[in-house]
């Protein structure tokens, strides 16, 4: 069985202009924040959105490259959520490619849910985005996705 | 007091000390190091002696994980991201503060092997201390935009800067009746050799990793590769430094997933980092502070100096702002962590002169931990990044 025989199809994705007040918008109601792929004008896959990169609206610039120096990090905390005020601004001013991954863990639709399994676990992920050949986004797998597939094959669901 | 026991005991009063130290805005790492100094034979005596004998071992094995995580900046990728701007800023005033700190150096007659290796710490900043000072001040604009992408790859300058004049700086020292051609040739051996084994290890790394499957296994290889690398390095009297940061530059470029290597580490580099700050906290002369008057404000001044020249012309190359090109270097002025860190490599591989090394940066790096956020934040004001 491949990853496209169980992915969801229905994603809700964001571009990189994509502003955080429309991006919190989308998943208001939502029960947790779920991750977000981010893609081009072509559908290529090119970044995504998790609720740790919405940390990164209170960090200052480049902070990818920062926190490659390990003596960069101020203490043992994280960021202090609750000392930093925002402006009412923040929500247009800050659009997605500020905040997106560009480390993306993806599967191709045609692996095996092994595959996609393992590259979960390896990267402590719950759900990665799927692409075809073309790098276009396709589709999300889940872990859940996986065990439900498992649940059905064994008569539980 | 046994070795387990000391380790504990520096784990659990760091671990609080920089908790203290976060209420009083000062980063964790000044913390470790005043820790240090009050538990070393300096002051309180509290440290066992089979501790700093093991730190020979913790300091490499610190070293080298800083200089892996260090080395994934050398990308096209993070190249792309920061722009010429903070690329010409960042690579000229690192040259800039090694080029006139040795010159100066060598003008009040310091030997040549000393001169270039406080040449190359002078490179270093502290980005944990500047970072601190533009949060505090919730600064925000163009221009800490700018310091920020200069900040963060400037340690990466400052390393291999550090690890060619090192390499250069031994060679003088131990052929001091020789010819030039020779310290120039052991020089390049070493420089060269620390390329291929981290290249060859970044290789390997790179392909054996696909067969990894989870995290535990992950970290154990992440590890094992690392000390390996950093064992052979050893072993042959090549660049551990330099190998750590090929290896880890050869990885990103060949590997999309890489950052994996480099996630994997950040759950278990701190007690790591924790432990060998509070040692070369202990292990600072107290009485050698007497000694380094000249030389230390020699180094001070000139440090200085030599960042406000760098950023100036890399400012001007790259066509940046006013601000950036006249205030940036303000900025620049802290130094703590990977300055000491150099030091302590060099007290390693110079045991005559190593001590004053060592002690000359820890005591400038106190004067530019008190004076430099200070200038940060007259360098933030000057520009109007302050909203508040």
């Amino acid at each position: 069985m491949q990853v496209k025989d169980i992915m969801q199809t229905k994603v809700i994705s964001v571009t990189r202009g994509t502003n955080l007040a429309q991006l919190l918008g989308l998943f208001k109601d939502f029960h947790s924040f779920p991750v977000v792929p981010v893609v081009d004008e072509n559908q290529v896959l090119i970044g995504i959105v998790r609720m740790r990169n919405l940390f990164d609206v209170f960090k200052p610039h480049h902070q990818e490259i920062l926190m490659r120096n390990p003596l960069s990090m101020l203490s043992h905390e994280p960021t202090d959520i609750f000392d930093i005020d925002i402006e009412e601004g923040m929500g247009f001013l800050v659009i997605v490619a500020d905040i997106m991954d560009q480390k993306i863990v993806k599967v191709k639709e045609s692996q095996s849910l092994k595959d996609a399994y393992d590259l979960m676990q390896l990267h402590s992920r719950d759900a990665i985005p799927v692409v075809n050949a073309e790098k276009q986004l396709v589709g999300i797998i889940s872990i859940f996705d996986i065990l439900m597939q498992i649940f059905r094959e064994k008569g539980v669901a | 007091m046994n070795t387990i026991l000391g380790i504990g005991f520096i784990l659990i009063v760091g671990l609080f000390s920089a908790k203290a130290a976060e209420k009083i805005k000062t980063p964790a790492i000044t913390a470790y190091l005043v820790i240090g100094i009050v538990i070393g034979p300096c002051v309180l005596n509290f440290m066992p002696d089979n501790i700093i004998n093991i730190s020979g071992i913790i300091s490499n094995v610190a070293l080298s994980l800083i200089a892996f995580s260090i080395g994934q900046n050398f990308s096209k990728r993070t190249f792309q991201q920061v722009g010429k701007q903070v690329l010409w800023i960042s690579i000229l005033e690192a040259l800039g503060a090694w080029f006139v700190t040795v010159t100066a150096l060598l003008c009040f007659n310091v030997p040549g092997y000393m001169a270039l290796v406080f040449g190359a710490i002078a490179a270093a900043s502290a980005p944990a201390a500047i970072i601190m000072v533009v949060r505090q001040y919730k600064a925000r604009g163009k221009f800490v935009d700018t310091l920020m992408g200069v900040v963060a790859l400037d340690d990466a300058w400052g390393l291999i800067i550090f690890s060619i004049s090192l390499a250069v700086s031994k060679a003088m020292y131990l052929h001091l009746s020789t010819s030039m051609v020779s310290v120039v040739l052991k020089a390049l051996l070493e420089i060269c050799g620390s390329f291929l084994l981290g290249g060859i290890a970044g290789i390997l790394l790179s392909y054996i990793g696909r067969l990894i499957k989870n995290k535990t296994e992950l970290l154990i290889y992440t590890l094992g590769i690392i000390f390996i690398t950093t064992g052979l390095a050893l072993h042959f009297h090549v660049s551990v430094l330099l190998s750590c940061m090929f290896l880890a530059a050869v990885v990103v470029n060949l590997n999309n997933e890489s950052f994996k290597y480099f996630d994997v580490l950040g759950d278990v580099d701190w007690p790591i980092y924790l432990i060998f700050f509070v040692l070369a906290g202990a292990s600072l002369e107290i009485a050698l502070l007497a000694k380094i008057g000249f030389i230390g404000i020699v180094y001070l001044v000139f440090r200085v100096i030599g960042k406000f020249a760098g950023t100036y012309f890399g400012a001007k190359i790259s066509n940046a702002d006013s601000d950036v090109s006249k205030y940036l270097s303000l900025g620049l002025m802290p130094q703590a962590g990977v300055a000491l860190g150099m030091a302590l490599i060099a007290k390693d591989q110079f045991p005559e002169v190593g001590g004053l090394i060592f002690t000359t940066v820890a005591a400038t790096t106190v004067v530019y931990e008190i004076i430099g956020p200070f200038f940060v934040k007259v360098a933030l004001q000057k520009t109007n990044q302050i909203h508040a």
